[in-house]
């Protein structure tokens, strides 16, 4: 070890409280950190997550007017297939693309449901059960009974919306809505599972039927509002749209959309991971204004001794050198504890979640944000932040350190 | 050839707008192995004269050679390494880094010059440790030695590297009489044995005993230099 180096690390047991508060400013603010990055990290990609799995899949097909009415929920822009091929022969050419892993057909429709006083409007999801739980993760929502099953007039519905019609599993619940001939029609369904889920969407505004019966129900066989695509990967997206824009094209009816372009809040999320970053730079940089001061301190109390040390011919570098090495000390001793206690926080409330339902309680249905929030625990994320305090701190205490170095050591010696 | 000589050395400080003389010409040489003291009144310019001998400030006019080499044509970086090869230095307050043992005190001098492998550092330090009475107490940091040891250990600092020339400030002056004359007697024996020059600076009159060549300086004048066995010269 360097002399310069052990003389640096005795020098930080001189005053030792002022160096734990220096260091517990450093790891306090890389702790936040690693929390705070954590934290938008898992919100971003529980948005993203959310709005693939119940809203685009990686690439959504919709025929380009139900697109521009989605929010009506309309059945006469159906997808039925290319030309006068079917739905089903539609889906097989999907799934032998290269890069589609999955097809997933969803009917999406209005519908209401009379608490007694009121009637409350909700959505009609028309699923396969088996497809679902493969891409989903509705499975860990599924809190009481089980999936609705092909070929039974079933639902599944959220615990509150469960609340808000007063029933349970096990009850029945007669949905009215309208069919693709626009007549109205009421069918009572067997409540046969309840969901649990920080999304308001699944919570309390839709219901899940079998495709089929709501095919059947709705006049629409072989037809459904839209398809999601599921590629290998998210990096597969720009590589397979290509070659499903080109199939579609033989049709001229449908529109194949990213998940990125169908998504409003996806675009505001990464201009907030970029906005927070910059917050954690300068989240550190005041936890290095304590340093700086302390450094500064340290210059002033050392006057003498850097007079001394100059004088016996410790050059202007290894001066620099000493409180660099003194500060990157502080830096990575703080930032090594910052970033552990920052890793085993996150990590905590990665498995618990934050719960914000009670926040969240006036924000639309429609919008895809989870109220349940798992920050994301990962190692790049502390490292990024370890890194992030070693290098501020340790460039902060330049200023003291210049400071130090400039000291005629004349001048010094005379402690001025 | 003479290890010092100042030839018509100034020296004025700019206080504001007011310049102000410290040294107004001093002619002088210094031989190799001499046990020089410098006395004179405060301010009369003593440790201005020890700073440019130093090489820790440059003269206003005039020229110094240390070892042939005009110090005025250095750079700062050249005169720093002077100062860590060829110059100890014995400050008043010992100046002892307070976080490091007696061991450690001394060898950072010596790391400094960057020669030596750490088997020779060791020798070194040990050696001169032991040579300057602080045998077993190497581990000892500066709040655990007495006000002599101090100066000990800054007297092991400034010879470790052996250096040509030796510059102590008012080396006694927080000592008491029997600690100041033990220090001299080391710092003697040191110039007996390894004829490395020292030059004091100094109000103490035990110090002027020990001194083999006595220079007065008054107004940044040298007023009086006397040799031992030498009859008196006046300025």
């Amino acid at each position: 070890m360097s002399f310069l180096v052990r003389l640096a690390f005795k020098n930080l047991f001189r005053h030792r409280l002022r160096t734990v508060v220096s260091i517990g400013a450093i790891a306090f603010s890389v702790m936040v950190v690693v929390f705070a990055r954590g934290y938008v990290t898992g919100m971003v990609h529980s948005v993203t997550a959310d709005h693939i799995q119940y809203n685009s899949g990686h690439i959504k097909i919709v025929q380009e007017e139900y697109y521009r009415q989605e929010r009506l929920l309309p059945l006469n822009h159906s997808v039925d297939g290319l030309g006068e091929g079917g739905l089903d022969e539609m889906i097989g050419k999907l799934e032998e693309l290269d890069g589609v892993n999955m097809v997933i057909p969803r009917l999406k429709f209005g519908a209401m449901v009379s608490t007694g006083d009121e009637l409350l409007t909700l959505g009609g999801w028309g699923v396969n059960p088996e497809l679902e739980l493969a891409f989903t993760d509705i499975e860990d929502s599924l809190v009481e009974g089980r999936m609705i099953q092909p070929g039974r007039l079933e639902v599944v519905m959220g615990t509150k919306l469960l609340d808000k019609i007063d029933r349970r599993v096990g009850d029945k619940v007669t949905v009215v809505f309208n069919t693709a001939f626009n007549s109205l029609s009421g069918v009572t369904f067997e409540i046969v599972g309840r969901l649990k889920s920080g999304l308001k969407l699944l919570n309390e505004a839709v219901f899940l039927l079998p495709l089929d019966e709501a095919q059947r129900l709705l006049y629409m066989d072989d037809q459904v509002t839209e398809l999601l695509l599921v590629t290998e990967d998210v990096g597969k997206i720009e590589e397979v749209l290509p070659k499903i824009k080109a199939l579609l094209s033989e049709d001229g009816r449908y529109l194949a959309l990213s998940y990125r372009e169908t998504s409003d809040l996806i675009p505001f999320m990464d201009l907030a991971e970029l906005i927070y970053n910059q917050v954690y730079f300068f989240l550190v940089v005041l936890a290095c204004v304590i340093v700086v001061n302390t450094m500064i301190m340290i210059v002033a109390e050392r006057t003498k001794e850097i007079g001394m040390m100059a004088a016996l011919g410790l050059e202007r570098r290894g001066i620099m050198e000493l409180f660099l090495i003194e500060g990157g000390i502080m830096g990575v001793v703080g930032s090594l504890l910052g970033a552990m206690a920052g890793w085993l926080i996150t990590s905590y409330f990665a498995e618990a979640g934050l719960d914000f339902t009670q926040a969240m309680a006036g924000i639309d249905a429609d919008v895809p944000f989870n109220a349940i929030i798992y920050p994301s625990a990962s190692l790049g994320n502390t490292v990024f932040a370890f890194l992030l305090g070693v290098v501020i701190v340790t460039l902060a205490c330049l200023i003291p350190a210049r400071r130090a170095a400039n000291l005629e050591p004349t001048v010094a010696m005379r402690g001025a | 050839m003479a290890l010092l000589e100042l030839k018509g050395v100034t020296k004025v400080y700019q206080q504001g707008k007011i310049e102000v003389p410290a040294l107004r010409g001093i002619d002088l040489t210094v031989e190799a192995g001499e046990f020089t003291t410098l006395f004179g009144p405060s301010g009369s310019g003593k440790t201005t004269l020890l700073n440019l001998v130093g090489c820790l400030d440059k003269p206003t006019g005039g020229t110094i050679l240390f070892d042939g080499q005009d110090l005025a044509a250095l750079s700062k970086k050249e005169l720093a390494m002077i100062r860590r090869e060829h110059i100890g230095f014995i400050f008043q307050s010992y100046n002892l880094i307070p976080v490091l043992t007696a061991y450690e005190n001394v060898e950072f001098a010596i790391r400094l010059v960057n020669k030596h492998s750490d088997r020779e550092i060791k020798d070194k330090v040990m050696g001169i440790l032991a040579a300057v009475g602080l045998e077993g107490l190497e581990n000892r940091r500066p709040n655990e030695l007495s006000g002599g040891q101090k100066q000990r250990v800054a007297i092991a600092r400034a010879l470790v590297k052996e250096p040509k020339l030796v510059l102590a400030d008012e080396p006694s002056a927080n000592l008491d009489s029997k600690t100041s004359e033990e220090v001299l007697a080391v710092m003697a024996k040191m110039n007996r044995e390894l004829g490395t020059t020292f030059i004091f600076s100094t109000h103490d009159p035990l110090v002027m005993d020990y001194a083999r060549r006595l220079l007065e300086i008054r107004d940044g004048v040298i007023t009086l230099d006397r040799r031992r066995d030498e009859a008196i010269v006046s300025h």
